[in-house]
């Protein structure tokens, strides 16, 4: 839903970024607002997973340049836990598993550090388990996960569900959902898709970082960006998406070719 | 990798537990011979038994050496620099609280075990040991009323001496090892717990040590006693102050349990560690060891570890009654230059015994955490089983884990079960955490609990909350 | 008896184990050979070397009594029948004395290193495996009269085997080998070895594999009554080279085998894959030891054993990670078969770490056959003791079959189970 007076919830300037000695993001400009849903498409190594783990703060990522604001603060100088706190929302392409840590008690610590973050009172392990067991069905998830340790033994499509129900319960502003549809069988994918269609409203925003076309069949994009190489290289609303489709990234690389020969152009 | 040198300071934290009380303490000539032996017991005024226990006892330590299988590394030990005996200045055990020495119930109000009447803790009865001698025992009368004994070894010598006779040095023998016969020697003061036949102990017992003095030696002798049918759960804790020497701390723990007994021994262990650059610390030499010798009876042992410069313990079951059942549930924290030697000794005998060793390991800094253990399946062991899992979480690329599992079976009709793994607290686990909102002291902690917790599960109610603070505690500190 | 008093070592320092190691060391000192430099040096060290005793961490459960009851003289063991050779194997036997590539056609790939080069190459991975100390690898050195060295370049098709047979005469078998594997070289090994009566079968094997190099090493050694056996394997591995031990040892009064590797700077692949047999008073022993001294190292470890009769199995699997070795990735399995209720199995995993970022899992099982497999089997109408021998079949077939294929000819399940008339 595009509103042009929506307040802005995160605004990246000319982001750039290296993990080691490796220049990852070129100077990255993006501009979301409340309401909307975005959709970063790419070929593998674009750089459009690093942008979601820059955002989230990853230590593994250093940023080299520009600003991140996010809701009028600098999202670039807070710990990763206050960026989530603050309600911005990473779902991640591979969740790792961490054995012993109960799934519940983690869902708990995490809602109730969010909770904190609205002002809002922490909620009690009842009223917790309330709760959770309301955001399960977003998911159609089975109760018998939250006795399990996070992640561990999950398939991938068990995983994804379980990072949308984190996203159900955290109640995020912006909710960057980084690859959510790879390794989904159709049925899983509907499901993940009716979760985020289910938590999108007017006062938050999803940007969605996806490969393939069929997971904005199922979640339509506001706008589309096409990153290559570091940079967005062309944004547009949903029928880019279905030419990307249909003629493939090669014409991706057609335009990059383009710039290579004019770099003073570029910017 | 940057987080896990963070994750290596959180680790460190400052010792809470190392004031000093300032008290008149009565001490002997540091230094040992047969003399002093017979000096100590004449403070207690032992029989004659006693006495020959001791000097039977120090005849034979005089002829062993030193054990240095575990290639732990300290300095050579004195025996001749240390006080065998300190006793705070108060004679004569108080028949009332109110008349010990506000400074040790203060002292022990500090430590977090409140004596006096109106704040010690509900359903647990504490047994309070100052360097060599115990203060206080709450809650005795009640536990009389069920004709359960609790009480420190020095006063059962004398009330209950034919108990004593009858079951002292009968696990751990007087000649068991060097430090148990060191032990057995110049003992000073612990516990004794006798629970009668078919009586089930109305209450949590606790003994708490609390060494003080800088140059004693602590020696305390534990015996615990379950008649036929009997059931006990039992709490050990001891801390100490910090003092820039080496104290030894050679305790002996002897466990009994008859026909359908159960003893549930557990240990939250925070004796002094030491700094960072391993100056000072406990050196804690400790035999532990329990005797299932009655059919169907019941020995558990669990222990959460977390001080002392060096560590050199392995609680222990002799399983002999038939079916009997021994468990070990351990966690053990080392950090800085700390060194643990631990494990257990699972001695199956009779028929259709059973074990269960469960042990986790968390190093970090420079430490070197070692488990050991044995189980063995003699030739009557017939339909016996065993099953041992040892993991080890690593903090940091200089800290040591190593796993040594002895496994010896003489006995095809049983079965012996051993896994072990490694794992660490990674980047990518610790970020994930901390991209829900939890704070990175807590995902840590998190998961440092996670990795514990099949242990924690063992630990009596009232002292589980306890063991996970005093990680939390170990865990605590400022984040880079 | 004498064996027992020599079995003690001297309390003075220096004075040497006694007369058993004085005496052969006295019959094997002769020669000009171009071993006489390097084993007088090994003739030093052993005389000031104790022999193991129990006291002994690496020998707690090995009693080296049946060997010190053997006489303390060389061997010069009579070719014995040997089964034909199954085809594209190079079959050498090695007695001791003869050089084993007399009269023989090398295949392309594989030559002889001698000289220079071998004086220059000889210890080397004994050294870099902390192996050149070791007792049995001492005596070896002492005693043994020449070396099969040999080098190798590119892709051997032939598989290469080794074979000696101590056969039934009292005396020491000394045998030295050494390959050295260049950069991309591959090789098949199969080692057997065979004794017929009271003697020892010393070998000690070193092996260097460069970079991206590949052994595949087998070594079946079926013993006999009063036959011992002291195998030292020592690997040294470049990265990216991948090692392959299959062994399979049984039927010796002591048979001890020690396979010693080490990957120089991580990055390479170890398989240890092992069985061992012990029954009447047999004592079958294993002590690994595998070493990463740098990262991304991989090791798979199978080891299994059989104890029946009055046998002693005894393993110890040592593995070592260091700082250096982050991201290795160990993994070492013991699984122990009881047959017997006089029968006795010590095993233990040693496991040392000192690098955060790895996986090392180690397991160990003891038990008899399975209950619910014979039950199952029984159910078929297949009678008790003959369930239990398919069973037991299967059981050691795991590693067997992992032997190169060259070993099939020596019929390894009958030789091992003494199924098999000599």
């Amino acid at each position: 839903m595009i509103r042009p007076d929506a307040p802005v919830l995160l605004e990246i300037r000319d982001l750039q970024a290296r993990v080691e000695d490796q220049p990852i993001l070129k100077g990255v400009s993006l501009t979301i607002r409340a309401g909307e849903i975005h959709a970063v498409m790419g070929r593998n190594g674009s750089g459009k997973s690093t942008l979601s783990k820059v955002l989230a703060g990853h230590p593994a990522y250093t940023v080299t340049g520009g600003t991140v604001r996010y809701v009028g603060d600098d999202l670039l100088s807070l710990e990763p836990e206050l960026r989530a706190r603050a309600g911005l929302f990473l779902g991640f392409q591979y969740p790792v598993e961490i054995p012993g840590v109960s799934n519940l008690e983690f869902l708990r610590v995490a809602t109730n550090a969010r909770r904190a973050g609205k002002g809002e009172e922490e909620l009690d392990t009842f009223a917790f388990e309330d709760l959770v067991r309301e955001r399960l069905q977003v998911v159609q998830m089975d109760p018998a996960f939250l006795e399990r340790s996070v992640n561990e033994g999950f398939s991938g499509g068990e995983k994804k569900r379980n990072e949308i129900l984190q996203m159900a319960l955290l109640d995020p502003l912006v909710a960057v959902l980084d690859e959510t549809d790879s390794g989904l069988d159709i049925d899983a994918l509907r499901i993940v898709a009716g979760g985020v269609n289910h938590l999108a409203g007017p006062d938050n925003a999803t940007l969605l970082i996806t490969h393939y076309q069929r997971l904005l069949d199922v979640i339509t994009p506001d706008y589309v960006h096409v990153m290559a190489v570091g940079r967005i290289l062309r944004t547009g609303g949903k029928e880019l998406a279905l030419e990307l489709e249909e003629r493939g990234y090669d014409w991706v690389d057609a335009e990059l070719a383009a710039l290579e020969r004019t770099p003073a152009e570029v910017g | 990798m940057a987080s896990s040198a963070t994750v290596g300071d959180l680790v460190s934290q400052p010792y809470k537990y190392g004031f000093v009380t300032d008290i008149e303490t009565e001490k002997i000539a540091k230094g040992l011979s047969e003399d002093v032996v017979r000096l100590i017991s004449a403070k207690k005024n032992e029989p004659a038994f006693l006495l020959d226990f001791r000097l039977r006892s120090f005849r034979q330590w005089l002829q062993m050496e030193e054990p240095d299988w575990a290639t732990l590394g300290h300095p050579p030990i004195d025996y001749q620099e240390i006080i065998y005996y300190a006793a705070p200045k108060q004679q004569e055990k108080k028949a009332s609280l109110d008349e010990v020495d506000p400074k040790l119930l203060e002292t022990f109000e500090k430590l977090g075990i409140p004596l006096s009447e109106q704040k010690r803790l509900s359903n647990v009865a504490v047994d309070a040991v100052f360097d060599s001698v115990s203060i206080a025992t709450t809650y005795r009368e009640k536990l009389a009323e069920h004709g359960v004994i609790f009480c420190s070894i020095s006063e059962a010598v004398k009330d209950h001496a034919d108990l004593i006779e009858k079951y002292l040095g009968t696990v751990v023998p007087g000649n068991d090892n060097y430090f148990a016969a060191l032990n057995s020697a110049v003992f000073s003061d612990g516990s004794f717990v006798f629970i009668p036949k078919r009586v089930e102990c109305p209450m949590e017992l606790s003994t708490y040590f609390r060494i003080n003095s800088g140059d004693t030696g602590q020696f305390e002798r534990t015996l615990i006693v379950a008649e036929e049918g009997a059931s006990v759960s039992y709490l050990e804790g001891c801390t100490a102050p910090m003092f820039d020497t080496n104290q030894l701390h050679a305790a002996v723990v002897e466990l009994v349990a008859l026909d359908d007994a159960s003893i549930k021994y557990s240990t939250v262990q925070n004796w002094y560690a030491g700094d960072e650059n391993g100056k000072g610390g406990i050196y804690n030499f400790v035999t532990k060891r329990g005797q299932c010798r009655g059919d169907r009876s019941h020995i558990s042992w669990t222990q959460v570890e977390t001080g002392s410069a060096i560590t050199w313990k392995y609680p222990s079951c002799v399983l002999q009654g038939a079916d009997s059942v021994g468990e070990f549930y351990s966690v053990a924290l080392t950090n800085n230059r700390q060194q643990a030697d631990t494990g257990t000794k699972m001695i199956h005998v009779g028929p259709r015994t059973r074990s269960t060793i469960v042990s986790k390991g968390i190093s970090a800094g420079h430490s070197s955490n070692s488990y050991r253990g044995l189980v063995q399946l003699g030739p009557k062991a017939v339909g016996a089983r065993n099953y041992s899992q040892c993991d080890s979480m690593l903090i940091g690329d200089q800290a040591a884990a190593n796993t040594y599992p002895y496994i010896r079976s003489q006995q095809p009709d049983a079965s012996i079960e051993h896994e072990a793994s490694t794992c660490r607290i990674s980047a990518d686990q610790l970020f994930y955490l901390q991209s829900r909102g939890i704070a990175f002291e807590e995902a840590v902690s998190m998961m440092v609990s996670g990795f514990c917790r099949d242990v924690f599960n063992q630990l009596p109610m009232e002292f589980a909350a306890e063991a996970d603070k005093l990680l939390a505690l170990k865990l605590e500190g400022s984040v880079g | 008896m004498v064996a027992a008093s020599l079995s003690t070592p001297t309390a003075a320092a220096g004075a040497g184990p006694g007369g058993w190691v004085t005496a052969l060391l006295a019959e094997a000192a002769s020669g000009a050979d171009a071993l006489a430099a390097s084993r007088e040096r090994a003739a030093q060290a052993l005389a000031q070397t104790p022999l193991p005793t129990r006291r002994d961490e690496a020998w707690r459960f090995t009693d080296l009594a049946p060997l010190t009851g053997l006489k303390p003289s060389l061997l010069s063991p009579a070719p014995t029948a040997q089964p034909e050779p199954a085809g594209g194997s190079l079959r050498l036997t090695l007695n001791g004395h003869s050089d084993p590539l007399a009269g023989i056609n090398l295949p392309a790939g594989l030559e002889p290193i001698s000289g220079d080069g071998l004086s220059e190459s000889l210890g080397q991975v004994l050294a870099a495996t902390g192996s050149a100390g070791l007792w049995p690898v001492l005596l070896n050195g002492a005693t043994a009269q020449n070396v099969l060295a040999l080098r190798v370049r590119g892709t051997v098709a032939t598989t290469l085997e080794l074979v000696s047979d101590a056969g039934a005469d009292e005396g020491i078998l000394p045998l030295r080998l050494l390959l050295i594997l260049e950069p991309d070289a591959s090789l098949e090994v199969l080692q057997v070895h065979r004794s017929g009566g009271p003697n020892l079968t010393s070998v000690v094997l070193e092996a260097r594999l460069g970079e991206g190099a590949e052994l595949r090493h087998g070594l079946l050694a079926p013993g006999a009554e009063a036959a011992c056996l002291l195998a030292t394997v020592a690997v040294e591995q470049a990265t990216g080279s991948r090692y392959s031990g299959v062994s399979a040892h049984g039927g010796w009064a002591l048979g001890r085998l020690e396979p010693r590797l080490v990957q120089r700077e991580g990055a390479a692949h170890s398989a240890l894959k092992a069985l061992q047999l012990a029954d009447g008073r047999q004592i079958s022993d294993t002590h690994s030891q595998m070493v990463f001294e740098g990262p991304d190292g991989r090791l798979e470890q199978l080891h299994k054993a059989v104890a029946d009769g009055q046998g002693r199995s005894v393993f110890n699997g040592a593995v070592q990670v260091p700082r250096a070795a982050q991201r290795t990735n160990a993994a070492q399995l013991s699984r122990n078969l009881l047959l017997s209720d006089r029968a006795r199995i010590d095993t233990k995993p040693e496991l040392e770490i000192v690098a955060d970022d790895v996986r090392c899992a180690h397991g160990a099982t003891v038990s008899r056959l399975q209950q619910d497999e014979l039950f199952y089997l029984q159910s078929r109408g297949i009678a008790a003791d003959q369930a239990a021998r398919l069973l037991l079949r299967g059981f050691c077939e795991e590693v067997l079959q992992a032997l190169p294929a060259a070993a099939a000819a020596w019929q390894p399940l009958a030789s091992l189970l003494g199924e098999q008339g000599r």
